[in-house]
């Protein structure tokens, strides 16, 4: 079944359509993303049960962005009557006025690249990229054009929508699948199981454009916890998927992996720091893919000139075995929708065509900026917050080999599992990814030895062009959120296959 | 809208519960190179509602919760509606009965430090950003600035009705240096004032920095080395204690911390760690009157931090969480910490403590390795570091470091932390 449209944006769009009318009037150009989004979370543990809406996912407001042609406002707000309409405009009017008061000497506002993408009045004349997106939208969703202006309506699909689930049967399938991860061995101190989705409507206005959707992402999680002394070793295991309660149907099948590797890990020793072959598992691909050359070609970055990709586009960054993926369309997981925060229609890029660096993932501004086409990827973390150049699903494509062949293949190395968090360097290239265990592999047979915490380092054309194997089968994972450095969070989902490379550990 | 959201909660007899408004107004800067690219404001009315079930299993009292944001606008029906789906939701949370904390009426007014309102404080915070930014190798690539007003007005059932005003001013910048090679540097910062000195301080130093970072070609070598953290890196180093010390860490098990316990083990060889919580809010998110506590002195825990529930289920003192810290300084001066042969990394890519774990690790995206004959500077690799091992020996500096949540030496060293080369 569809996701239901939001009832509060339905009956906001009287209000929201007369505040557009009114702000075209006054700028040249102006847009308006209402969001109403609606975030739970149920956690069950040992000792705790929570269930709550989670405050970063839910979020009812309005972002307004004017343009005087050469410089661009935004103003944030969460109340809107027909009284207030009034004041709305004088806010935004004086917000667009701020530069004249904030400015020290020296420094000015800029003047360029203010008026872009679905405000720069393309209905009437679409680039080959925007015309496929539109294609796309029109078989996905409601898409028609009428007196210049695109109307646009889609929604994803869920079988079981979380919100007609009982907060009871959530919590207690939780607590039936903690408990079996604590009866599973003694030595386990905490299972935790967790559950969330976010449900959202947006609303997206513009002189060209009145497009809407509604998006249902489900997550769940699984962790398990050991004590080695004051050291508590964790293993995790994440489901996820654009869907309602059937994307994570299988947890409770993940319980015994998780407590098995757990109670490896009261095992583990410190790692010799080297560079080693290694066989990375879909999620270690993932972050790869992710903080490797999914951040280092976010376009805004580019802009900045922060970012080394812009000088590599047409050039071989990566094994020529390697084809990667990033898109809202690129897969139907965590980070998928029909249109950006920007209203431009989702994409399915690919920022990498066989080891060649093919494209960037753009905002509509960095695309101005650039004078490249937007890719859809324009994101905020809520209205409350500007947009930047963000990933949504960023994977690389699969290959013919089988897990075990690969293992089979590596003389001295290690199985990379559980990675937990990674941190991008566009600008120079380098890679961190943390990750929980690395399983050693000796005669390509695995040896039963596990080694943790792992920090996984290098340069990452170096890393790429490493890659020898890829497995056959793309796993993706959406139960992560990705940051701008240490902000601006937004859902993503990452993945791969297997893959065989050598990886520098520490 | 407190009063409708109150008038709701008696409608639909919920008798125990919490309510909190929070009034957000910013202005927010965003600067490529030397050119306002972008200006945004914010005006939000934002609140979050706890409703709280009593009931029984087995015996036993149980107090379940749950939390739901109520949007201004919303009508009555929609409100009532969205609290007794909490409330119902609350039925089937079970944790065990805890009491509400019971406070007072406490409306606190205090003085702006946006004297001469918020678009100044940007005007001066901005400046601050610039001022040193003359030189054409190293330069200010981009930064953000917030200057953040926040109003928070916190109610409960048990008699809370408090409400005060915070202020801040944060944000990011990153500093590029081009010659001899092109890099960068990416630095945050907060701040409770206008402190346009203190930020402009710490762009000339990362300007700096950045300039040595373009020197820098080479990684160590793998091995193990007397390791030197300073300003945030340290920061992030101490948040283990504050981790380990939440009661709700101790409540599951996390942590074995209690009060009296010799933290860094019975045979320090280095500096013993103090900590003093410092109340930078009058009241914690429950109205739990904030006030300056001994978190540690002399490596003897003396408190575990405890919001009621927690400090209830654990028959201690309700304490509120604390987001801000301050640690005496020690007696070495840097300069002399830095006389015998060290790696100081003062860049990672993404420096991280674990809490659960004890192991702090980050990539090196700058460190000066010291030989004992010359020092060099080095880029690449990763420090991974076990603090249950690594706090014996802490030596701090004499140098202090403050930021918006830290006052406290500058940077700390720690003998035989494993690099990866």
């Amino acid at each position: 079944m569809k996701v239901k449209d939001s009832k509060f944006i339905l009956q906001s769009r009287p209000l929201l359509e007369e505040l557009l009318a009114r702000l075209l009037k006054r700028y040249p150009s102006a847009t308006i993303l209402a969001t109403d989004a609606k975030s739970m979370r149920y956690r069950v543990s040992r000792f705790m049960t929570s269930a709550d809406e989670d405050d970063l996912f839910s979020s009812r407001g309005f972002v307004v962005r004017v343009s005087d042609g050469v410089h661009s406002t935004e103003y944030s707000f969460n109340l809107i009557t027909k009284e207030l309409l009034d004041d709305i405009c004088r806010e935004i009017d004086e917000a667009a006025a701020m530069a004249g008061v904030v400015l020290p000497e020296g420094i000015t506002e800029s003047e360029t690249h203010a008026v872009y993408g679905s405000e720069a009045g393309q209905a009437g004349g679409l680039t080959e990229a925007e015309a496929a997106a539109e294609k796309t939208a029109a078989e996905l969703g409601d898409l028609k054009v009428a007196d210049g202006r695109i109307y646009f309506t889609g929604a994803s699909n869920c079988e079981i929508d979380p919100a007609e689930v009982s907060d009871e049967e959530i919590l207690q399938k939780l607590r039936d699948i903690s408990g079996q991860g604590l009866s599973l061995d003694e030595r386990i101190l905490d299972c935790i199981c967790g559950a969330s989705w976010q449900w959202y409507t947006k609303l997206f206005l513009s002189k060209d454009r009145d497009l809407m959707e509604s998006i249902l992402w489900t997550n769940g999680q699984v962790v398990t916890a050991a004590a080695r002394g004051q050291e508590i070793k964790t293993y995790y295991k994440g489901y996820s998927g654009l869907g309602g309660m059937e994307c994570i149907q299988g947890m409770s099948e993940g319980v015994k992996e998780c407590v098995d590797a757990t109670i490896d890990l009261l095992s583990s020793e410190p790692i010799v720091p080297g560079e080693y072959t290694c066989i990375c598992s879909p999620e270690v691909t993932g972050m790869i893919a992710h903080e490797a050359f999914g951040h280092g070609v976010e376009m805004d970055m580019f802009v900045k000139k922060r970012a080394l990709a812009e000088k590599y586009v047409g050039e071989y960054v990566a094994s020529p075995i390697l084809t990667m993926h990033d898109g809202a369309l690129a897969a139907q997981e965590s980070g998928s929708y029909f249109f950006d925060d920007e209203g431009e229609f989702a994409h399915d890029t690919i920022v990498i065509d066989h080891g060649i660096l093919k494209s960037g993932i753009s905002d509509s501004r960095s695309a101005a900026a650039l004078g490249t086409e937007p890719t859809g990827n324009g994101r905020r973390e809520s209205y409350k917050r500007k947009t930047y150049t963000r990933m949504t699903n960023t994977y690389f494509e699969a290959g013919d080999s089988t897990p075990e062949e690969m293992i089979a293949s590596v003389d001295y190395g290690f199985l990379l599992e559980n990675p937990s968090s990674g941190m991008e360097d566009p600008k120079n290239w380098g890679i961190q990814c943390m990750v929980n265990i690395a399983r050693e592999i000796k005669d390509g047979k695995l040896t039963g030895r596990v080694f943790s915490p792992i920090v996984l380092t290098g340069y990452v054309p170096d890393l790429l062009k490493s890659i020898t194997m890829l497995g056959n089968k793309v796993e993706l994972g959406g139960g992560g959120m990705c940051g701008k450095g240490y902000k601006e969070w937004v859902k993503v989902s990452d993945g791969g296959p297997y893959i065989k490379a050598t990886v520098r550990l520490g | 809208m407190i009063q409708e959201i109150l008038k709701a909660l008696s409608d639909c007899a919920i008798s125990r519960y919490s309510i909190t408004e929070t009034k957000t107004d910013s202005i927010e800067c965003f600067f490529i190179r030397r050119k306002l690219d972008m200006k945004r404001r914010t005006d939000l009315l934002e609140y979050s509602v706890t409703v709280y079930r009593p009931f029984e299993q087995d015996g036993t009292a149980m107090l379940g919760q749950a939390t739901v944001g109520v949007h201004p606008g919303q009508s009555e029906d929609e409100i009532k509606k969205s609290l007794t789906q909490a409330y119902h939701s609350a039925s089937f949370v079970c944790n065990p009965a805890y009491e509400l904390y019971a406070g007072k009426t406490d409306h606190v007014r205090s003085e702006s430090m946006f004297a001469e309102g918020p678009q100044q404080a940007m005007k001066k915070m901005a400046a601050a950003i610039f001022e040193n930014d003359t030189a054409e190798d190293a330069f200010v690539n981009s930064a953000e600035v917030f200057v953040v007003s926040k109003r928070k007005h916190i109610v409960n059932s048990a008699g809370v009705d408090v409400s005060f005003h915070t202020e801040n001013i944060n944000g990011e910048y990153v500093i590029q240096c081009v010659v001899p090679q092109d890099v960068e540097t990416h630095h945050q910062f907060s701040y409770r004032k206008v402190d346009a000195e203190a930020l402009a301080a710490d762009v000339k130093e990362s300007l700096e920095l950045t300039r040595e970072r373009a020197k820098a070609v080479e990684a160590p070598q793998a091995g193990s080395y007397r390791l030197i953290l300073s300003g945030q890196n340290l920061q992030e180093v101490l948040s283990f204690y504050d981790n380990r010390s939440a009661a709700s860490m101790v409540y599951q098990k996390y942590s074995d911390y209690a009060p009296g316990m010799a933290v860094q083990g019975e045979d320090i060889e280095g500096d013993a760690l103090t900590i003093e919580l410092k109340a930078v809010e009058p009241y914690s998110p429950e109205g739990i009157p904030m006030v300056d506590r001994m978190l540690m002195e002399n490596g003897t825990l003396k408190m575990l931090q405890a919001p009621k529930r927690f400090a209830d289920y654990l028959g201690i003192e309700p304490t509120g969480y604390y987001g801000c810290k301050s640690v005496p300084t020690g007696s070495t001066p840097f300069a002399e910490m830095k006389s015998r042969p060290y790696l100081y990394v003062t860049t990672f890519s993404d420096f991280q403590m674990d809490a659960m774990s004890g192991h702090f690790a980050g990539e090196i995206r700058l460190g000066f390795l010291y030989d004992g004959e010359k020092v060099t500077p080095v880029t690449g690799g990763s420090v991974n570091g076990d603090i249950t091992q690594a706090q014996k020996n802490f030596v701090f500096s004499k140098e202090r470091f403050v930021t918006a949540n830290y006052e406290g030496p500058y940077a700390v060293a720690m003998e035989d932390v494993a690099v990866a080369g």
